[in-house]
């Protein structure tokens, strides 16, 4: 008994610490992964600044790269109409551009020309405008008369006219290589102008006395990085996003409640920067809103470990059982056997030490007691062993025709004189006879009147069978009049080796047989059940089929 | 399906590409003595002029240069002049070569890359000068200048005032006739002799033409072609004296007369040509209409052409030609009727293998007629064929019927080749080539669309395998159609193709400059007309190209970063975009062959991919 107690202590106390470690990973991991969450949010935050400013950018790129350097397809071409309908075009494509400076000036080998000369080469402004678009839609434009004295005009003419004195003739520059002549980007504003063509170099730079005069148009766009639309792709991570200039302290006004960052702008708009905020409680719910599926997959984790633990205690709460239930039967079973092997031991040493002859009467009461107790021995090992085969399926069944009324008679009469104060009734009724193994089937009727006396009261030994052929089956009711069978108690009497304790299987039991009965049954295809009233008398049923 | 597997069948042998390409003499002189003949040999890339001695077949050879390019000429006094581009320096160089003793002398070195040099005549009388016209003192102004090629003196003969664009010479190279334009108005200028001065006698719009040809030496008359106060240019004969059109020497009213032949050495008129759906002739000189009757029963079917002659007018050199022969040249003496074969153009080549090109004629979407031309594959049904559209490449010109190496290329590799005289096109009277005037992307374009149109509805043109390709404004033409009519082309391929008309205004060189307003008037003004050059210049719309493209190099690509922008926008369409001309870029002027060679190569494997014939 100490070997069980201790088996059951020992599974106890792992099972708790199953639980505290379970429940401790849990609560670890459920903090862990908050608190990479928390900042895997704050890392998006900074690093996610870079799409929205590409996002945001994305139109002033296009400027720059495609619709600026159209000006450079006009080859000098622009008049004050088409220049007029070009900066049209980019106001309500680009509406942060907020004026547009356009000259159109000549490039000519004019040596004597008044303006001021670029290495030798005259570079003189012929007409100028600045456009903006009104309220309107419309665009104004008006001549820009100070257009000499502008520093943008200036710093172009002399970056072109440093172009063409150094220019090589002999190649084609590329797109890349006249890059920083054809552009120049400060904050605020991006000047643009078409660069002599080579076919011009070569003529401005041979030393030709005629007159070369080439046209050529710049344009400055005044860009206001007030009017840039700040596309926020990702309005779950960033509350507010605004332009702010390059000197704004954002710790001026922090009330360290905030969350923010800042990326500065690329171009024209370097004087600025996009700066980007969040409050705490607007990340917090934004944390909350990312660890909600990671918590819900931990916890599913979790159960499924639980529920593995519950499932593996319970095997072995029934493995308990079973073992409890074996250990049970070999008491009782040895029990069983010792009662006859000591009745022979007796028998056997009474014989040995008889001091005297014994006498016929005393030879006849030994030989009878020893053949009795071997037939006691014999029938229980029977019974285990067709209990062994049976649950093993190793028997065969060997069908033959029975006739009920003579078969169950034939039990009776020998039950009868087995028990004489057993009151043992029969009724058949709708059937004669049927196919069957009689072995079986008559072990089944042992078994139940076994039964129905063993556990009946002396004075209630009473066991009536019914005998009834339905349609497809026979069914067999076996009904007495005796302790019956407690309620929590119906649905283990068919298990192997249990027994219910009461005062009537103290001897000779080892509550084998309804199990051996349900046993047969199956194995014969039919059912076995059972209705009980306690202190009143039990019902089985049994039904098999034809 | 069927068919085309038919087809396939009797598909004839493909001719190499570079078997079309070949040519290897050209430039056959005969001369004035009637004792040589000089010609060009091109070798791979050397080029060699040959000195024929015709009484005893003995060849000489002098090699000119490597990578330059030239032509010769003869002067009275038999000696053979030669001038030179070269391709890399851009230089010019003019020398002579004693046909007797082969001595050659430089007469002329100029480096300047500009250099325009056009000979204007040589002298009976004085055969040591040459007379000629340069750009020497101005690239813009073409001046006169006479040269002596013994004493090597150059002087200036007449001095430009800068609106002179032509000067006509008299046959000992004097001139009293020259032709000046503000860039809208031509006005034909005249003096009695060299110490008078030039006085204008006739003034017209560049849309009527007068073009002096020679005194008729009867008082001051001259002759001309003139299509004043008519549609269709005609010979005439002007009276310098009052300007007056005195009559009418020939004229058709099918087509402008193209070539007068005028014999400056025995001064008279000799015939008219012109393009009608082939080309035509009208002999005006019975000594000339016998020798040609002659040719003709010797040499039938071809196009025959007296290309030289020796003074004596006994021997001559004659070309003949067609679309399927890419030209011969023969020695024809006129005493004996003796016709000697002097050589092939393209010897590599067998007539027979060659496509028929077939005069077509459709009425465009407004009624007007329009002709051209369409070359089918040999041995196939005309019906449901592969086409390749291929615009002229200027819009001032025109297609003629004759032989064409790319044409019959691309016929012989299994596609009808369809050429369109859209209006604008020349020889078909000035109505019509009016009617092209700023139609650049309009009227011009449409004229190609419903004809490739009209293929379809003709059933000969498969409408899911039509290609379009084009050169410079063909190219622009087949860009705007692939733009501008995205179902209707399979692929596009164009070579240095005209992307920006406002490039094209600041391309113009400077010595064209005169001819600005006139060009204005014809394309359009690209500062009054800004938004229609926007509007059609492929630069501006490389987002409507949906068709796969191939981009070959011209010759010296100028604008080879507009080229550049213009295919990566195109890139950006999802477009595949095969690009050759950024690979093959040189400086020179000219396409050297084997450039041209993997162009066609790389046009005929673009073609077979796109349109998916073999």
């Amino acid at each position: 008994m100490t070997k069980q107690k201790y088996i059951y202590r020992k599974n106890l106390l792992l099972i708790i610490a199953f639980i505290v470690l379970l429940s401790g990973i849990l609560a670890a991991a459920l903090l862990i992964t908050f608190g990479l969450t928390r900042k895997f949010v704050e890392s998006e935050f900074s690093t996610r600044t870079i799409a929205v400013m590409e996002r945001t950018m994305r139109p002033y790129d296009d400027l720059f790269r495609n619709k600026i350097p159209e000006i450079n397809n006009y080859r000098g071409f622009f008049t004050k109409k088409s220049a007029s309908e070009y900066a049209d075009s980019v106001f309500s494509d680009y509406p942060f551009v907020k004026r547009v400076d356009f000259y159109h000036f000549t490039i000519s080998n004019h040596t004597n020309g008044h303006s001021a000369k670029a290495e030798g080469k005259d570079i003189a402004i012929s007409s100028a405008y600045h456009f903006s678009p009104d309220s309107g839609g419309k665009i104004k434009s008006s001549p820009n008369v100070e257009a000499k004295s502008s520093d943008d005009f200036k710093l172009m003419k002399a970056k072109v006219g440093g172009f063409i004195k150094t220019a090589d003739t002999s190649r084609l520059y590329s797109v890349e290589e006249t890059y920083g002549i054809s552009y120049d980007i400060k904050p605020g504003k991006i000047s643009y102008l078409n660069i002599p063509r080579l076919e011009e170099l070569k003529d401005l730079l041979s030393n030709t006395s005629t007159l070369s005069v080439y046209q050529h148009d710049m344009m400055t766009f005044y860009l206001d990085p007030n009017k840039l639309v700040i596309r926020n792709t990702r309005p779950e991570l960033y509350q507010k996003i605004s332009i702010k200039q390059i000197i704004y302290d954002p710790l001026q006004d922090d009330n360290d409640q905030n969350l923010f960052r800042e990326i500065p702008l690329p171009g024209a708009f370097s004087e600025y920067k996009l700066y980007f905020q969040s409050s705490k409680a607007f990340i917090t719910a934004e944390v909350i809103r990312n660890f909600l599926p990671i918590g819900a997959a931990v916890l599913v984790v979790y159960l499924f470990i639980v529920c593995i633990g519950w499932l593996i205690y319970r095997n072995l709460n029934v493995n308990h059982k079973l073992f409890k239930l074996q250990y049970d039967f070999i008491n009782n079973f040895t029990h069983e056997f010792k009662t006859p092997v000591s009745v022979i031991k007796i028998a056997g040493s009474n014989l040995r030490n008889a001091e005297t002859a014994i006498t016929e009467r005393q030879q006849r009461h030994y030989g009878k007691i020893l053949d009795e107790e071997a037939d006691k021995l014999n029938d229980l090992m029977n019974r285990l062993l067709s209990f062994t085969q049976l649950e093993n399926k190793s028997i065969q069944i060997k069908k033959e025709e029975i006739v009920l009324d003579e078969f169950v008679q034939k039990y009776i009469d020998t039950f009868k004189i087995k028990y004489p104060k057993f009151k043992l009734t029969c009724r058949i009724k709708n059937v004669g006879s049927f196919e069957s193994d009689p072995v079986l089937l008559g072990s089944i009727f042992q078994n139940m009147i076994e039964n129905a006396y063993k556990y009946s009261p002396p004075d209630r030994k009473e066991l009536n069978i019914d005998i009834e052929g339905t349609k497809k089956d026979i069914v067999f009711l076996f009904t007495d009049k005796g302790i019956g069978i407690p309620k929590n108690e119906i649905d283990n009497i068919f298990k192997k080796f249990y027994r219910i304790e009461s005062q009537y299987n103290q001897n000779g039991s080892v509550g084998l047989g309804l199990a051996f009965c349900k046993e047969l049954v199956n194995f014969m295809n039919g059912e076995i059940s059972v209705k009980s009233k306690l202190n009143q008398g039990s019902e089985f049923k049994i039904v098999l089929p034809y | 399906m069927l068919v085309s597997a038919l087809s396939c069948h009797r598909k004839q042998e493909q001719i190499p590409v570079e078997a079309f390409f070949n040519a290897q003499v050209s430039n056959f002189h005969i001369s004035p003595n009637g004792k040589y003949i000089s010609y060009f040999k091109r070798d791979k890339k050397k080029q060699t002029l040959i000195l024929r001695n015709i009484a005893t077949g003995v060849e000489d050879t002098s090699v000119i240069d490597q990578g330059s390019r030239g032509d010769h000429f003869w002067t009275y006094n038999n000696q053979i002049v030669i001038t030179k581009y070269s391709r890399k320096r851009g230089g010019f160089q003019l020398s002579a070569i004693d046909a007797a003793t082969l001595k050659t002398r430089t007469l002329l070195s100029i480096d300047n890359e500009r250099v325009s040099f056009r000979l204007l005549g040589r002298s009976v009388k004085h055969p040591d000068i040459l007379t000629f016209i340069m750009n020497q003192r101005d690239s813009t102004i073409l001046d006169v200048y006479r040269l002596n090629i013994t004493t090597g003196e150059l002087k200036m003969y007449i001095k430009n005032p800068g609106n002179v664009t032509q000067f006509y010479t008299d046959p000992d190279g004097g001139i009293r006739l020259e032709k000046s334009s503000d860039g809208v108005n031509e006005t034909i200028l005249y003096r009695q002799n060299d110490n008078s001065d030039f006085k204008p006698i006739l003034s017209n719009n560049f849309k009527n033409l007068v073009e002096p040809i020679a005194f008729t030496g009867v008082g001051n008359y001259f002759y001309a072609k003139s299509n004043v106060n008519r549609d269709k240019i005609a010979l005439v004969d002007i009276n310098a004296d009052n300007a007056k059109e005195e009559k009418v020497i020939f004229s058709s009213d099918k087509a402008d007369i193209d070539e007068v032949s005028y014999s400056k050495y025995k001064q008279r008129l000799e015939m008219v040509t012109w393009q009608e759906a082939k080309p035509k002739r009208h002999i005006l000189d019975a000594r000339m209409n016998a020798i040609y009757a002659d040719l003709e029963q010797q040499l039938p079917g071809d196009e025959i052409r007296i290309s030289d002659r020796d003074t004596t007018e006994q021997n001559f050199l004659i070309n003949t030609s067609s679309d399927r022969n890419p030209g011969s040249t023969y020695l024809y003496t006129a005493g004996s009727k003796k016709l000697v074969k002097l050589a092939d153009m393209n010897p590599g080549i067998n007539q027979g293998d060659l496509c028929e090109m077939k005069p077509i004629s459709f009425k465009a979407g407004d009624g007007t007629l329009i002709n051209g031309y369409l070359t089918y594959p040999k041995n196939t049904d005309s019906v449901n064929l592969p086409v390749v559209v291929m615009p002229h490449s200027d819009f001032w010109n025109r297609n003629k019927w004759g032989y064409n190496a790319e044409v019959q290329f691309l016929a012989n590799r299994g596609y009808a080749v369809f050429q369109v005289n859209y209006r604008g096109s020349t020889g078909y009277g000035k109505e019509f080539y009016s009617a092209g005037f700023k139609q650049v992307g309009g009227k011009m374009q449409d004229d190609i669309t419903d004809g490739v149109e009209w293929l379809i509805a003709q059933k000969i043109a498969n409408p899911k395998k039509i290609a379009i390709f084009g050169s410079r404004f063909g190219g622009f033409s087949a860009l705007y159609g692939a733009s501008f009519h995205q179902s209707l082309y399979a692929c596009v391929a164009v070579q240095s193709p005209l992307l920006n008309m406002f490039t094209y205004f600041s391309d113009v060189p400077p010595f064209l400059k005169p001819k600005l307003s006139m060009l204005y008037e014809m394309v359009g003004n690209p500062e009054t007309d800004a938004d229609q050059f926007r509007a059609i210049s492929p630069i501006f719309n490389a987002n409507k190209i949906k068709v796969p493209l191939i981009v070959f190099p011209g010759p010296r690509e100028l604008n080879a970063n507009e080229l550049a922008t213009f295919i990566s926008e195109v890139k950006k369409n999802g477009v595949h975009v095969t690009d050759i001309s950024g690979k093959k870029n040189n400086d020179s002027n000219f396409l050297p062959r084997e450039h041209r060679l993997d162009m066609y190569k790389d046009l005929e494997k673009f073609l077979e991919t796109n349109l998916g014939q073999k």
